[in-house]
């Protein structure tokens, strides 16, 4: 489809040449810019400032330097948090990335049946968390009845599931799993796909069993959709909020209370802003570092073999 | 070998029944649950079916004014879909096409910004909110979430324009259109699939998100439709009717919605590349 002539082609090149200013892509960009500067850029950079001021509600009182940190590393609930989110991060990322490769597997093929079964295990991903959370909220109560009768059938004694430590962990796990088992599938059926099936043939061929194949070839050619997986469920993880806050409410006593929710309660409930801060930025390094590792860890992994 | 084929279906429909009733089975109770009247959501051993339903719960929250929340989720809804994309197609253009320095650093700000997580920009947003006189507005709301949409909206709608015949264009601007006239006559029409996925997560996103309105909108006159099923939670207390029928005003919109464009829905989840 040659509709142009070269010359004229290149009088209307939609790009110009690199090096040369032009005000065509910037008119373009300067919104985009704009938005993110001010509602992402901004707030990040003055996160960094007012961590190290006393501002207690909107009043700022002051630098202090790294006070508000040095508060935040020696505060119990703080620590606290810290060991919940890991607790709550490893399991919950270890049986979503589970399921969601279970679910993988067994959904891949293009059939009628596995795209209605795909289309009905992403429904709690798209519905909104809020309401996910209190769902399960509501059929874990003691009101609803339905976890006592099956207890009861049992024949165990029943009791409150956000009563105890335990429990309500496992809860949260719970929420977390039936919400992401079906993202992670998503991840990882990419992954499945990009796997060229003369491959999979050609081992079948050689003689291969299932789980031979599955060691020696699947796993090793979708190390990269494993790795974005993994990444991707731990930030979120990591970065919780609503599950703890509508299921359980951090509770038992702290039990399920998560570094954000203990930020959030420390910024909106006590309004130490400045603490707040400091505690924001704090999480945002934790991000950052715990990336670092995974990437590290992969890479170590991968040499060794 | 025909009983043995016979017994794998059965097999893997029993499998695939008991996964769709885990899945589904929160999502059906509670709305079985919200047509049943109190005292049958209280009874114990609990009944499955409601008996005698009743729209007792959804007239409650009619009463209590969720018609009101409905409308703000709906305003802020639609304004976040208008001004992602509107902006995300100009920015998600002038990266496809033009080749210049400078590129590399937007691209670099766009990916960060997909990284940050939006719990470590809860608590200075508030702060500057508050300072620029937006917080507890519908607009700030508005702002907020085009700009945690846009990087992913860029990032889609750019990968699609790239796929598009650039011809088209060249012969449009010899024909004497501008520039501008090119991406809203061709540009914009052409990647119709794209702004359709890009538009579904942005739809979701802005229809669903409780974290930030909870943290910036509080008062009854901005509150949106999730915050104010949050904020029934401590009203209603243990009355789970209502706010089952709360519940369900919040998601059966969106599971509607998501069945119906679900192909565009999956197009859009791994990572953002749309291919025709």
């Amino acid at each position: 489809m040659t509709l142009l002539s070269h010359s004229a082609r290149e009088r209307v090149r939609a790009a110009p040449p690199k090096g040369r200013w032009s005000p065509f892509p910037w008119v373009y960009l300067v919104p985009l810019l704009a938005i993110e500067g001010v509602f992402v850029f901004a707030p990040l950079s003055s996160a960094l400032a007012v961590s190290f001021q006393r501002y207690d509600y909107f009043v700022p009182g002051g630098w202090i330097g790294f006070d508000n940190y040095i508060w935040a590393l020696g505060n119990s609930g703080f620590l606290n948090a810290v060991g919940v989110t890991t607790f709550f991060t490893a399991f919950a990322t270890i049986f979503t990335f589970a399921f969601g490769f279970g679910l993988a597997l067994m959904f891949e093929r293009d059939g009628r049946s596995s795209s209605l079964m795909r289309t009905i295990v992403l429904i709690p991903y798209f519905i909104s968390m809020l309401v996910g959370s209190m769902l399960l909220r509501w059929v874990f109560s003691e009101d609803a009845g339905l976890f006592g009768l099956l207890l009861e059938s049992l024949g165990v004694e029943p009791f409150s599931v956000f009563g105890d430590p335990n429990t309500a962990m496992a809860a949260l796990v719970a929420n977390a799993v039936w919400r992401d088992s079906a993202f992670a599938m998503m991840l990882l059926l990419a992954g499945l796909k990009s796997i060229p099936s003369s491959l999979l043939w050609a081992a079948r061929v050689d003689g291969a069993s299932y789980f031979y194949t599955f060691r020696r070839i699947v796993l090793p050619l979708m190390r990269t959709a494993i790795l974005i997986t993994i990444v991707r469920l731990v930030i979120f993880y990591v970065n919780i909020l609503t599950f703890p806050l509508v299921l359980t409410g951090g509770g038992p006593n702290g039990a399920t209370e998560t570094l954000v929710l203990w930020m959030f309660r420390r910024g909106f409930e006590e309004y130490a802003i400045g603490r707040a801060n400091a505690a924001s930025i704090i999480i945002f390094l934790i991000n950052i570092a715990l990336v670092a590792i995974i990437i590290f860890l992969f890479n170590l992994g991968s040499k060794r073999r | 070998m025909t009983l043995k084929h016979l017994g794998r279906v059965f097999a893997s429909l029993v499998v695939y029944g008991l996964i769709a009733l885990a899945v589904l089975f929160p999502i059906l109770w509670g709305l079985l649950t919200s047509f049943k009247p109190r005292r049958a959501i209280l009874q114990y051993p609990p009944v499955m079916l409601p008996e005698e339903p009743t729209l007792a719960h959804y007239q409650r929250l009619w009463d209590e004014g969720v018609q009101h929340f409905i409308v703000n989720s709906l305003i802020v809804t639609s304004a976040t879909l208008v001004l992602s994309l509107i902006v995300g197609l100009f920015a998600a253009y002038a990266l496809a096409r033009a080749n210049f320095s400078g590129r590399t650093v937007i691209m670099f700000v766009i990916i960060a910004v997909m990284s940050i997580p939006i719990a470590s920009l809860l608590v200075p947003t508030f702060t500057m909110l508050s300072q620029i006189g937006l917080l507890d507005t519908r607009t700030g709301l508005v702002l907020l979430y085009t700009a945690y949409q846009l990087p992913i909206v860029v990032w889609m709608l750019m990968g699609y324009i790239q796929t598009l015949p650039v011809e088209l264009e060249h012969a449009a601007m010899i024909d004497g259109h501008s520039r501008l006239s090119v991406i809203v006559r061709i540009v914009a029409p052409l990647s119709a699939p794209a702004l359709v996925a890009a538009g579904l997560f942005i739809i979701t996103f802005a229809w669903n998100d409780f974290v930030v309105a909870l943290v910036m909108n509080s008062s009854v006159a901005t509150r949106t439709l999730p915050v104010a099923v949050y904020n029934f939670l401590g009203f209603f207390g243990r009355d789970w009717g209502p706010l089952l029928a709360a519940s369900m005003l919040s998601i059966v919109p969106v599971i509607i919605v998501f069945i119906a464009f679900q192909k565009h829905f999956v197009s859009g989840m791994t990572g953002g590349s749309v291919k025709g």
